[in-house]
């Protein structure tokens, strides 16, 4: 795990770095937690649907993982980087027909039923295969789910799937929900979905739309005197400016997922009684990249795209767009990403001269105005830096002669140009990395994908060797020759350049000096808080 | 904060009220003026609805588009939920739905809060109208308090500088004002919270909730409610300035009154009758305000709710709230004019509504 | 004595029209004195004002150069402003002098369509329609908006004066009723329209202003609702940011208000003259 802990510092590059080291949290070991206490944050989206195992997302996980539970966590020094949730173990078979799950015992729903394997059958096989955002890739092939006793549970497949793959799924894609609630009736139009009930250290208490989530003590969890908090407020703050000052009025005590805007946070974390973590968000990687239309004829042309990642200065993003507070990005996989990284691929420095060069040889001369051809570039509007890349980009192509024309969106009409019309021939958009690119990053490059499906491949790219290296990374049961092939995946998308990877960044969290245990996992902002905990 | 033309084109031309015939009762003269408006405002609601619809077919996305943002989803997953949503009918059988329902004082549900839109809209509904009715009552009664003060001495020092200086807080974009406001009473002095209705999940009820609601709305209100003040003070001034020159009010002079006592019950009394008109008039244009403060100071109403509608492309939702809003302005407005037929006897009811 | 001596007796119009002649200058002078893209990266993010003389104002979160900012802007506003307010003050006039002339079923669907987007707040609409169309066509959404006044005006004006001699006298000559309309009526009835002209300009610039800072202007240009909209999320770091763009729109729509107070009151004094 070395590779990783050094990845993980490469992330924390520049000033993020220096804050870090000053704000690190203390230990947990040398504080005895205390209990009791309400931990009042912001949240700046208000999920309809809470329920996890059908909407696998950041925004829904940020408050039902403290109510639902998954399988497993990520872990930063757990086996395969998980630790154990519902299950206890989980052991595959060498054919990749089969995942054996033993289950935590003693575990109860928050209505007092006891938890069991028939839960977990139900959640597999009725939600997440059918009706999950992501489930429905992953769990394609599962056929089965036996139950031999109340704690064993077999995940059966109808073809080979790979054990590194459920393994990597498990944080984001395990949540289980009760069969006696959800029996009954559609699964969709369940209340539960937003109300939910779950195993975990806190019970959904009540929502006022617009204003606040209340969660409250589970006094009946598993986990020995946990949870600490006696409530969770999640207070609806949707202007992301409001969240720095609510921590510096002391209504709120922590603003995670970077509520707090970036340029604000050098201030903010010299404001005594406030702390500023980049830890905390290792499993949950943003990645900026450049989505290209090559139904352009310009565009389809693999110089012109070498062209304009020479004209990206990715440090000058990191420094000013992310302020520090990201890396740098070579290919389609993160740099702290333990298992499937590599460094060995074709890099494309900063260099307008070359670019410029490279637009000249593909044949696009400057016209008397300076301009080669023009663009419609759609900075995608769910992240303010996503915008600001798009301004960037804009004067970066500027220099070496592309014309873009900035075209402002709000979100859903983005999706719908983008994936839907595509209408755009350059798209600025955040795609997550999810711990293993069979789940959401070899789509973004993929030929073949129906229309209208967003976060993939719709800007009509198709390259036969790298389908090629897809469905057979996906079918290799090998962890070690799965993993090599998707090193050779890396090295075909920073060659061919499908799409330009510029930069991937996590979040940041600022909280009060007083809330302890924060950022102990690398999916700390939606895991479950059984041991965060307020000093008085 | 937009539209302030309104006010200043109206202010010359109130077209709502100011008809006058008849002598009728006032009584009879009421219910005449509610049955013509009511049968007018059907009218009025059916160009609203189906104009905002059609509007809202034309956005590019959907309510599917806009939910697919934070959860993603493949082509099967993304026909299921169309379907569920009813969006894969086409668009006339769905105003046609919409209608028919609508006739039954149904609102339908909302598809992103999965609750039906009078639930939604019954809960914002109460923050909107405190926060438009206070900042109402504050540039109303602060505005023609000194719009006496200043009329009661034209030209004079007070008099321009008020004028001037209310004209100045006209100019200023509400949600500037709004931002100001709250780095220097929220963040620096901390005398007032940064934004909300009231303390999240704070179990207070009675009078202590009261109080902390006030305590809420008081920088949301000063924002929405100081840009208006100069609308009410220049139009008592300029009113004042009028009655002043008639009849009765130099027949007063010529008594001897006190001109204490003739700004306060002759000259102002009468200039108070068109700024009740504005009232009504400005209605639409506070609700207009509000969704920009709503959003800076985090406020829970139904200007927020409707740039979310908007955002998430909830079609029947955002009707709901454009319907709610008509509705809403239509009302105030018969109530003013209402009030003008008790006020002013030469107010008939003969045109109004035209 | 002359209408433009009384206006320049008036000190508040004199200062109405300095402040919108140096507006005015600044918009005409945008690309002279800052010529390129005014968006363009010009020096170290978030520089303070008065730091660096060639930055005088200092830069904002990319670098770029808030004074050349604040100059392109005020292009934006104005041209904005004087677009839409007159899109809303033809619209209107034409509406309300086709329903006042006509009468009957035509006066009352134009005055239920006037009711209706009189009946639905200004800014909702324009924030619906924006959102919808998108910000290429701000200045609809803003006229949608303001066009309702002007109407009522106008068909007001246009009712008192259909019943005068020499309209009678266009009737009986035989010409077209649109004809009379649109050139015997209309002149006769935009004065007032016109007067409201500088309330209509100020509520476009402002509703402009808001949409921009609710993320819904146009990317490709600057304006101040932007700049205020940016400069928001680094409020506390660099308050300029937020200032500056700011008392700049309060300055214009100040200037606006009193120079068309001025120039309303001084015609309408001649006009009482007369």
């Amino acid at each position: 795990m070395s590779g990783f802990t050094i990845s993980r510092r490469t992330m924390l590059a520049g000033s993020a770095m220096l804050l870090a080291s000053t704000a690190m949290p203390a230990p947990g070991w040398a504080q005895t937690p205390k209990k009791g206490g309400r931990l009042v944050l912001a949240a700046d989206s208000e999920p309809r649907n809470l329920n996890p195992a059908i909407v696998a997302s950041n925004g829904v996980f940020f408050i039902s993982s403290k109510i639902v539970e998954t399988l497993a966590e990520a872990s930063f020094d757990g086996k395969d980087g998980l630790a154990p949730r519902l299950a206890l173990s989980w052991e595959g078979a060498a054919d990749g027909l089969s995942v054996t799950f033993k289950l935590r015992d003693g575990v109860k729903w928050h209505d007092g039923k006891p938890f069991t394997s028939a839960d977990v059958a139900f959640s597999a096989l009725q939600i997440w295969k059918p009706l999950q955002n992501l489930g429905r890739t992953v769990f394609k092939d599962l056929a089965s789910v036996d139950t031999p006793d109340d704690l064993t549970a077999v995940f059966k497949f109808s073809k080979p799937t790979p054990f590194q793959l459920i393994r990597n799924a498990l944080p984001a894609l395990s949540s289980v929900v009760p069969k006696h609630i959800y029996e009954v009736g559609k699964i969709e139009d369940n209340p539960a979905n937003n109300a939910p009930i779950g195993t975990g250290p806190f019970k959904f208490g009540e929502y006022k739309a617009g204003q606040y989530y209340r969660l409250t003590r589970n006094t009946d969890y598993w986990g020995k005197d946990e949870p600490y908090l006696d409530e969770i407020i999640y207070q609806v703050l949707p202007d992301r400016t409001s969240a720095a000052s609510a921590l510096e009025a002391e209504e709120i005590q922590l603003a995670a997922f970077s509520a707090v805007p970036l340029a604000d946070l050098d201030r903010i974390s010299k404001v005594p009684g406030l702390k500023v973590i980049s830890k905390g968000y290792e499993g949950l990687t943003y990645q900026l990249v450049v989505e290209i239309n090559h139904r352009r004829k310009e565009l389809a042309d693999v110089k012109v795209r070498q062209a304009i990642a020479h004209a990206i200065d990715k440090d000058f993003v990191v420094k000013t767009v992310f302020l520090g507070y990201a890396a740098t990005a070579t290919g389609p996989v993160p740099k702290n990403d333990p298992q499937f990284y590599t460094a060995d691929v074709p890099t494309y420095a900063f260099d307008v001269a070359k670019a410029n060069a490279l637009l000249d040889e593909a044949g696009y001369k400057k016209g008397a105005d300076g301009n080669r051809f023009s663009l419609k570039l759609l900075p995608a509007p769910y992240f303010n830096e996503t915008k600001q890349f798009g301004d960037y980009l804009r004067q970066a192509l500027a220099a070496i002669g592309i014309d873009a024309q900035l075209v402002n969106n709000d979100s859903a009409a983005h999706i719908k140009a983008v994936y839907t019309d595509h209408a755009f021939d350059l798209a600025v958009g955040p795609p997550v990395f999810r711990g293993d690119p069979a789940i959401s990053t070899t789509i973004l490059v993929q030929s073949g994908i129906p229309d209208s499906v967003p976060f993939s491949n719709q800007g009509g790219y198709k390259n036969d060797a790298l389908d090629a290296l897809i469905s057979k990374a996906s079918e290799t049961l090998d962890a070690t020759a799965r993993t090599d092939l998707y090193k050779e995946f890396q090295k075909e998308v920073a060659t061919d350049l499908p799409l330009i990877n510029v930069a991937e960044w996590s979040f940041i969290s600022v909280a009060r000096d007083t809330v302890g245990n924060i950022a102990n996992n690398p999916r700390w902002a939606v895991s479950n808080w059984a041991d965060t905990y307020l000093e008085s | 904060m937009s539209g302030r033309t309104e006010g200043g084109a109206q202010a010359r031309h109130l077209s709502w009220a100011t008809r006058r015939q008849t002598f009728d009762a006032p009584m009879t003269r009421a219910l005449t003026l509610i049955r013509r408006r009511l049968v007018g405002s059907i009218f009025v609601l059916l160009i609203v609805v189906v104009g905002t619809f059609l509007l809202l077919e034309a956005a590019p996305g959907d309510a599917v588009d806009a939910y697919i943002v934070s959860t993603g989803g493949d082509a099967g997953m993304i026909e299921l939920l169309r379907h569920r949503w009813g969006l894969d009918q086409s668009e006339l059988t769905r105003l046609a739905n919409y209608l028919w329902a609508l006739l039954h004082l149904d609102l339908g549900q909302s598809v992103t809060f999965s609750r039906p839109i009078r639930d939604v809209i019954l809960e914002r509904l109460p923050n909107t109208l405190l926060l438009m009715v206070s900042a109402t009552a504050l540039s109303f009664g602060l505005g023609s308090a000194l719009g006496i003060y200043a009329g009661a001495r034209p030209g004079s020092f007070r008099d321009r500088f008020l004028s001037i200086g209310s004209l100045a807080l006209y100019a200023v974009p509400g949600f500037w004002l709004g931002l100001m406001l709250i780095v220097v009473f929220a963040v620096d002095l901390r005398w007032l919270p940064i934004g909300g209705i009231e303390t999240l999940a704070s179990d207070k009820t009675g009078l202590d909730r009261a109080a902390d609601i006030a305590i809420h709305l008081a920088l949301p209100v000063s924002a929405l409610g100081f840009i208006y003040l100069a609308l009410y003070l220049r139009m008592m001034r300029a009113g004042m300035a009028e009655v002043w020159r008639q009849d009765f009010v130099l027949a007063a002079r010529a008594k001897g009154l006190s001109r204490r006592r003739i700004v306060l019950a002759h000259v102002a009394r009468n200039a108070l009758l068109p700024l009740v008109t504005m009232l009504g008039l400005q209605s639409a244009q506070m609700l207009g305000g509000s969704v920009v403060i709503e959003s800076v100071f985090s406020v829970p109403g139904l200007g927020r709710l409707a740039q979310e509608a908007v955002a998430s492309r909830d079609t029947p939702l955002l009707l709901g709230i454009i319907l709610t809003s008509a509705v809403l302005v239509i009302v105030i407005n018969l109530l003013v004019d209402i009030a003008y037929a008790f006020l002013d006897p030469r107010v008939g009811a003969g045109e109004a509504g035209a | 004595m002359s209408a433009l001596r009384r206006f320049l007796r008036t000190p508040e119009a004199v200062a109405g029209a300095i402040l919108l002649a140096v507006l005015i200058a600044m918009a005409l002078s945008a690309s002279l004195l800052f010529p390129g893209d005014p968006q363009a990266i010009a020096g170290p993010a978030l520089l303070p004002p008065f730091q660096d003389w060639s930055l005088p104002l200092g830069t904002d979160r990319l670098g770029r150069d808030v004074l050349a900012e604040l100059f392109h802007g005020a292009r934006t506003s104005l041209a904005v402003g004087l677009a839409a307010a007159a899109a809303a003050l033809v619209v209107g006039a034409v509406v309300g002098t086709l329903a006042g002339f006509a009468g009957g079923l035509v006066d009352e669907v134009l005055m239920r369509i006037t009711d209706a987007f009189q009946t639905v707040p200004s800014f909702l609409l324009a924030l619906a329609f924006v959102s919808v169309v998108g910000p290429s066509l701000g200045v609809v959404a803003i006229a949608l908006g303001t066009w309702t006044g002007p109407a009522r005006v106008a068909r007001a004006e246009v009712l008192s004066i259909r019943e005068r001699d020499y309209v009678a006298g266009a009737r009986v000559i035989g010409m077209h009723p649109l004809a009379i309309a649109f050139r015997e009526v209309l002149p006769n009835a935009l004065p007032p329209v016109l007067a409201m002209s500088s309330v209509i300009v100020a509520a476009a610039i402002l509703t402009e202003a808001a949409l921009s800072f609710l993320g819904l202007g146009d990317p490709n240009r600057v304006t101040w609702g932007g700049m205020i909209s940016e400069g928001r999320a680094v409020l506390r770091t660099a308050p300029f940011l937020s200032i500056v763009p700011g008392i700049a729109l309060v300055l214009t729509v100040l200037g606006v208000y009193l120079a068309g107070e001025g120039i309303v009151e001084t015609t309408a004094v001649r006009r009482g003259l007369s």
